[in-house]
């Protein structure tokens, strides 16, 4: 974006809404809602306190106005309001949806194409994960952040069992076994059954990649021989007792995280404000490493569903100014330091040295110890096979793959084969939607 | 023919008649009428997308397409199996505990009959959100002192488990439902004659042959009552399992039929199949109710 420009038009705007204000001094009441005042534009977020973003961006700016509407996260009902509204065609003008959820809008028609007003800020973002919001050369996104995965590790109870952090997934077993061995209650990791995101992570970490385009059509690949082996590791877990079956955010889940049931975390880089939020009594006892490798000395990682993004909404009525705050949001210094603050992800702008909170966040750093936990996610960040890419029908797959995992774990049966079925429900969903599949 | 004369008179329209009818007439065909018929075209429709799916999509007309798709899904017909079962657990429960309850109350012996009438009552007031949440918390090892207590003596129980899960949501149907019930029950009691109870004792009978052969049957259509809410109820299972579910391995995404449409509408942006899936639970829950009145009011073959 041509910065100087850009404020040119905010200082006239400003000198015109002065002139204006001292015109309409006697009415001001009138003034507001008119064609001269600022453009109105609504926002929905489920991105905890990003009001501040809304509020920072209010205070800059006198030509566009910002209301934040704060809705369910996307898969918890979120996406449904927002594409039944653009169905009734009254939708937000910018939406928060995540880099999963994008092909999904695309085959509802719900996305407005930005690509004349963000087209030529490409550079700004990190590669991969600009390419997330593009289609066919047409933009329909503007990333904001990432969830690269790090491990969350109690490192007092390591050290306390003297457990050296565990760099691959032989050792992480091996620590599993000690963990298990030291407390009836303790356990190194909850096999988060309910999510999705999580599993496929791991998916990707060891090496899969599920979807991809041939043509005019969709491969898909849930149960290759890769993401085989990653759910015959967590089988193996599982069938010795190391793993406790429990799902992530539960009541279970929070108690476990809080006593020291539960003592390993593999999450997004925004996890640290939910464990800081979980579990304030834990304080300093925790750490944060990459995750472990299958093969060792490598540097392999993935993310937690990738990411989120900024869209505008199709049925905006003001597509150009919505599409000016979101390259704002997610691109502006000052307003990524507030997101990377209030725990919205990794930034997913290029050069992150004018984040301040990624610097120095002594509040943060306290809780692991004074580790600076930034440069691990950093290192995964840069570390994502970027190749990954989201097929429609998202929802679809992530609904298919916790019923399935979940009804193995329940029943006994391998999860391997909960995988191969979620393979062939996937391939079912996107033939029945009339979509290619190779 | 002069008996006919005045009835003819009354069915003429009357304007004030209209005008009175009005508000519910408009309300219920605009809340009512006109979402079940949105609800049926709906579910005859369905979003087509071609090549990679990226493009614009079209909407189809697909007759009972989404019918078919619903009942040739081995989950939805496995969820419908799961609503049979659980009826079949929770009505007879449902039934029982609240007619025992109401007996108890009406015997006039209970004492503190009042009280306990409104103790008995008290969790219908608390919304089934937070009732399952509460529920949920008792039912987990990890936050249920009652579980932690058990474990202690060494009985160890998981509700939530596969074998143990639908009887967990029954019995939170019954804290919740089974006061309301009862209530029903107890004015049904209470508006039977004294007469006939001093009447029977003169006869000699005792509180048992009182209860057979006075409070039953006349009780009778309060019971049916109760018993057809109850079906209509279990068939619309949804909140108990939605809130259970990330506690859970054995509550699934379609584990009942209202939970799968809501899914499909709210979670995979299917609402043409949810429409259907709905529209097939509404059938159902028609053709039950009906079906046992029928069962019932048949002249000359009452049960009791």
């Amino acid at each position: 974006m041509n910065q100087p420009q850009r404020r040119r038009r905010v200082l006239s705007a400003v000198a015109i809404g002065a002139a204006g204000a001292l015109a309409l001094s006697g009415c001001a009441a009138d003034a507001e809602g008119s064609s001269d005042g600022p453009v109105e534009i609504t926002f929905q977020s489920w991105v905890p306190n990003i009001d501040q973003v809304v509020d920072a961006f209010n205070e800059e700016h006198d030509d566009i106005h910002v209301t934040l509407e704060t809705i369910t996260a996307g898969p918890d009902g979120g996406y449904a309001k927002m594409l039944s509204a653009v169905q009734a065609g009254n939708p937000a003008d910018v939406a928060q949806i995540g880099y999963d959820s994008i092909p999904d809008f695309l085959v509802n028609d719900a996305l407005e194409d930005i690509t004349d007003y963000v087209g030529d800020s490409a550079d700004d973002f990190v590669p991969w994960q600009w390419e997330t919001g593009v289609f066919d050369d047409r933009v329909y996104a503007v990333p904001q952040a990432s969830g690269p995965l790090g491990q969350f590790y109690r490192k007092d109870i390591f050290d306390s069992l003297g457990l050296a952090y565990p760099t691959t997934w032989d050792e992480y077993y091996e620590a599993a076994k000690v963990i298990r061995a030291s407390d009836p209650n303790r356990y190194i990791a909850a096999f988060a059954f309910n999510q999705a995101p999580w599993m496929i992570g791991l998916a990707q970490q060891g090496g899969a990649n599920w979807f991809d385009t041939e043509d005019d059509g969709w491969v898909v690949d849930i149960d290759g021989d890769a993401t085989i082996s990653v759910a015959e590791y967590w089988q193996k877990l599982i069938d010795e007792d190391l793993v406790k079956i429990e799902a992530d955010f539960s009541s279970e889940w929070n108690a476990d995280i809080q006593n020291g049931n539960v003592v390993t975390w593999i999450s997004g880089s925004w996890a640290d404000a939910i464990l800081r939020g979980t579990a304030p009594d834990t304080a300093g006892s925790w750490a944060v490493g990459p995750v472990p490798q299958w093969n060792a000395g490598d540097n392999v990682s993935a993310t937690w569903a990738g990411g989120s993004a900024s869209v505008v909404l199709k049925g905006s009525k003001n597509p150009e100014a919505a599409a000016e705050f979101a390259l704002w949001m997610n691109s502006e210094p000052a307003s990524v330091d507030i997101l990377t603050s209030v725990g919205a992800g990794w930034p997913a702008i290029a050069d992150t040295s004018g984040v301040a909170s990624l610097q120095e966040d002594p509040e943060v750093f306290a809780f692991y110890g004074g580790q600076d936990i930034w440069d691990v996610f950093a290192e995964s960040d840069a570390a994502v096979d970027t190749s990954w890419k989201w097929p429609p029908l998202a929802s679809t797959l992530f609904a298919s793959l916790t019923d399935n995992v979940k009804a193995a774990v329940d029943a006994g049966t391998p999860i391997a084969d909960a995988y191969r079925k979620t393979q062939s429900d996937v391939v079912k969903a996107l033939e029945e939607r009339g979509i290619t599949v190779k | 023919m002069s008996t006919l004369v005045p009835r003819r008179a009354r069915r003429r329209p009357r304007p004030a008649l209209w005008a009175l009818l009005l508000p519910f007439v408009v309300m219920f065909a605009l809340f009512f009428i006109a979402p079940i018929i949105y609800a049926l075209v709906q579910s005859m429709f369905a979003t087509k997308s071609s090549g990679l799916g990226l493009g614009r999509p079209e909407t189809v007309f697909v007759f009972f397409d989404n019918y078919a798709r619903a009942l040739s899904d081995a989950t939805f017909v496995e969820s419908l199996g799961r609503l049979l079962l659980f009826s079949a657990i929770l009505v007879p429960l449902m039934v029982i505990t609240a007619l025992g309850l109401a007996l108890l109350l009406d015997s006039g012996r209970a004492w503190g009959g009042k009280f306990f009438r409104v103790l008995y009552f008290a969790p219908y007031g608390v919304p089934g959100v937070v009732a399952t949440l509460l529920w949920g918390f008792l039912y987990v090892p990890a936050t249920s002192p009652v579980l932690q207590m058990l474990q202690g003596i060494g009985v160890s129980i998981n509700p939530l488990s596969g074998d143990n899960v639908l009887f967990a949501i029954a019995n939170i149907a019954l804290w919740g439902f089974a006061g309301y019930n009862m209530i029903i029950l107890i004015s049904a009691l209470h508006a039977i004659p004294s007469e006939l109870y001093e009447a029977a004792r003169v006869d000699g009978a005792s509180a048992w042959s009182i209860i057979w052969s006075i409070k039953l049957p006349l009780v009778r259509p309060s019971l049916i009552l109760v018993t057809v809410f109850t079906v209509i109820g279990t068939l619309q299972l949804f909140v108990e399992p939605l809130v259970l579910r990330p506690l859970t391995t054995a509550i699934s995404s379609t584990f009942t039929p209202n939970l799968a449409a809501y899914n499909q509408a709210f979670a995979q942006g299917n609402p043409n199949l949810a429409a259907a899936m709905a529209v097939i639970v509404a059938v159902l829950g028609f053709a039950f109710s009906f079906g046992f009145l029928r069962l019932v009011n048949r002249k000359g073959n009452r049960a009791w």
